[in-house]
């Protein structure tokens, strides 16, 4: 199996917090804090680590990093007394192999995706989950593995802009490739990564369906060759704020972007200039990883992803950062604004098919290929 | 103090630009150049995968498209401008000169980012045609080929303009005052004396352009909307987004062997030394 983790999607919840800077979210020595992190801090960590009974969570720096620090990490302090640093330098799978291998693991929980939770389960290089101190039934079904269990969400959604549309907006993946009925540019990722399944679902298939049909030669072929016949109408992101700039700058007005910039974007449009469908998204959720031998040892940790899941700090996660809930329960405590910008309601979950990282490792590099041809040839 | 010999002069000169070129410079090249035949596997499965591909094939070929345009539209556009700063721009030369060297304080990033701020859908041009009725909806200047261009020789125009002016400014006007002096029209002693003193700038100009527009990254990126996918890109992409250091080492071998191929046959047409090396 190939390493599968989405490092852009990752990095971008780091660009995320100049903008909310820039916004006035974020305050002066909240910012400071999650720049440093992004080069300074992981040194200093490293050397903090000895100390015993502290953990040390890992992501991918930048607002994250703050966020994570604020909303999950600083309240488990203040309950149990027990020091949570956050390391924003990345825990790769290829680094906490590196780690593990060395023997000298200085982190005790990482922010890993589902790809990379597998792969290092079969290199044993990670720790199983103790589903008798973390509880099963407050993750999204899907995302409880061995070694390894779910921490937020995020989704591939279809963007619109009304206003540019004049009210004509596509409801589903159909509608975004007729062209005819709904003149004007597309943006898609420069990565097959939740596009060919809107390839697949515009073609009429169920979204329960969309992996399966993806699964054989000619699933991935037709669904190059709807890029193909749209690619003339396409304009393609290559970073999270690329798509962000694409509808700013109102050159686009459909588009399948990252729902976590859709939630900065809803600022940053004018009214009605601006909306998204869950309707045929692709969600993909963020999986916590214990590196085998972590220092604070295997219970502590639990507990602390166990304190993770309450509800109301993961609201709290998804108003700050656009973070969704892995929780289900937590659906329930979004404010009624806010709902229909989180990936995980019960509304847009029924809506909307898991990222699954079988298909990716398995087909991705081919598929790629195959993409970019469609794109340029 | 003992005199050295002049050899040993000269390689004490030389030895410290060389010494920079070989350790960063030629080692890492060699080094590409070995990860191509060594990774995953021995061999030239990376030259056979690359040979099969389609969309390297395209890459390639938008890649040389795109260079040979940018090359015709700044010989063409630097010309007239080499020309007219040589020929009359007499007390002022300093100042277009300085116009000319200009942009290069300005990294190419931000120029590309104005060329968006120019093509863009609601970007200056869009708007102001706009504004005076000329079109209805809003043109597409970018985010396509004809963006790329434009801004490619945008960027390049200052090394077409520098080699082709200073071989201009190198031509005495004694040869065209004769050959107006002996009858001939303005046209035919441009076209019979001047023009052809000029070819060595104009070859040396068209060299550099073209080279320097094969390996070029930022512009094509970030104009060409991801759909004009120049062949450095695509290099980057392999490495970055599929960790397929084989492929892409192989790709970059490709590219120079390439450019070295156009420059082999370039040499076929022109004297090479005389319009690199030479000034005449």
């Amino acid at each position: 199996m190939t390493e599968t983790t989405d490092f852009e999607a990752k990095r971008d919840i780091a660009e995320i917090a100049v903008e909310r800077y820039k916004q006035g979210r974020l305050t002066r020595r909240g910012f400071i804090a999650a720049m440093g992190a992004l080069g300074i801090l992981p040194a200093l960590n490293s050397k903090v680590s000895a100390q015993a009974k502290e953990i040390v969570v890992v992501n991918w720096g930048g607002t994250a990093k703050d966020v994570l620090q604020e909303v999950m990490c600083d309240t488990y302090t203040a309950e149990t007394g027990i020091p949570v640093v956050v390391d924003g330098s990345g825990p790769s799978a290829g680094k906490i192999r590196a780690m593990v291998e060395s023997g000298a693991v200085v982190w005790d929980l990482c922010d890993s995706g589902a790809g990379s939770a597998i792969i290092l389960e079969q290199q044993g290089m990670s720790q199983p989950i103790d589903y008798s101190i973390v509880d099963k039934s407050k993750v999204l079904e899907g995302t409880a593995y061995t070694n390894g269990v779910g921490n937020y969400v995020y989704s591939y959604v279809l963007a619109t802009n009304p206003k540019m549309l004049g009210g004509n907006v596509p409801q589903s993946w159909e509608d975004v490739w007729n062209v005819k009925d709904f003149p004007g540019m597309r943006t898609f990722r420069k990565s097959v990564r939740g596009q060919l399944e809107s390839a697949t679902m515009a073609q009429g298939v169920a979204p329960e369906d969309v992996y399966e049909v993806l699964g054989t030669e000619d699933g991935i072929a037709a669904a190059i060759a709807k890029f193909r016949e749209l690619r003339d109408n396409i304009i393609v992101w290559g970073s999270g704020s690329d798509s962000q700039n694409l509808f700013l700058q109102e050159e686009v007005a459909i588009g399948n972007i990252w729902s976590t910039r859709a939630h900065l974007l809803k600022d940053q449009m004018d009214e009605g200039a601006f909306q998204v469908s869950f309707n045929g998204g692709v969600i993909a959720p963020g999986i916590w990883v214990v590196p085998k031998d972590n220092p604070a040892g295997s219970e502590e940790v639990m507990k602390f992803i166990a304190h993770a899941q309450d509800p109301a700090l993961q609201v709290k996660w998804l108003e700050m950062i656009g973070s969704g809930p892995i929780n289900p329960e937590a659906a329930a405590l979004v404010p009624a604004e806010l709902a229909p910008w989180n990936p995980s309601s019960p509304e847009n979950l029924a809506t909307q098919i898991l990222y699954n990282d079988e298909w990716y490792a398995k087909n991705q590099v081919s598929a790629e290929e195959m993409y970019i041809d469609a794109l340029i040839n | 103090m003992p005199r050295l010999g002049e050899k040993t002069q000269y390689w004490l000169l030389v030895l410290p630009a060389l010494a920079i070129m070989i350790a960063f410079y030629i080692v890492p090249v060699l080094g590409i150049w070995q990860i191509s035949v060594t990774e995953p596997a021995s061999g030239f499965g990376n030259f056979a995968k690359a040979a099969q591909s389609n969309a390297v094939k395209t890459s390639f070929v938008l890649t040389f498209r795109v260079a040979a345009v940018t090359t015709v539209g700044c010989v063409l556009l630097g010309y007239i401008v080499a020309y007219a700063i040589s020929n009359y721009a007499g007390r002022l030369t300093p100042l277009m000169l300085a116009l000319v060297i200009l942009p290069f304080w300005v990294s190419v990033l931000i120029r590309s980012f104005s060329w968006i701020v120019l093509l863009g859908r609601s970007g200056l041009v869009n708007d102001s045609l706009r504004g005076a009725g000329l079109i209805d909806s809003p043109l597409r200047l970018m985010h396509n080929e004809f963006g790329v261009l434009v801004a490619m020789i945008h960027v390049m125009l200052p090394f077409a303009i520098l080699p082709m002016l200073t071989n201009m400014r190198g031509i005495p006007d004694a040869y065209v005052k004769a050959a107006r002096g002996l009858g001939a029209s303005e046209w035919t002693a441009f076209r019979q004396v001047y023009f052809p003193q000029t070819l060595p700038g104009v070859m040396s100009g068209a060299l550099l352009v073209f080279v320097l527009s094969l390996g070029f990254y930022v512009t094509p990126a970030l104009l060409g909307g991801g759909r004009v996918l120049m062949i450095s890109e695509y290099i980057t992409y392999q490495i970055q987004e599929f960790l397929a250091w084989g492929l892409g080492s192989a790709l970059s071998v490709i590219l120079l062997i390439a450019t070295a191929l156009v420059l082999l046959i370039a040499a076929r047409f022109v004297n090479l030394r005389n319009a690199l090396l030479e000034r005449k």
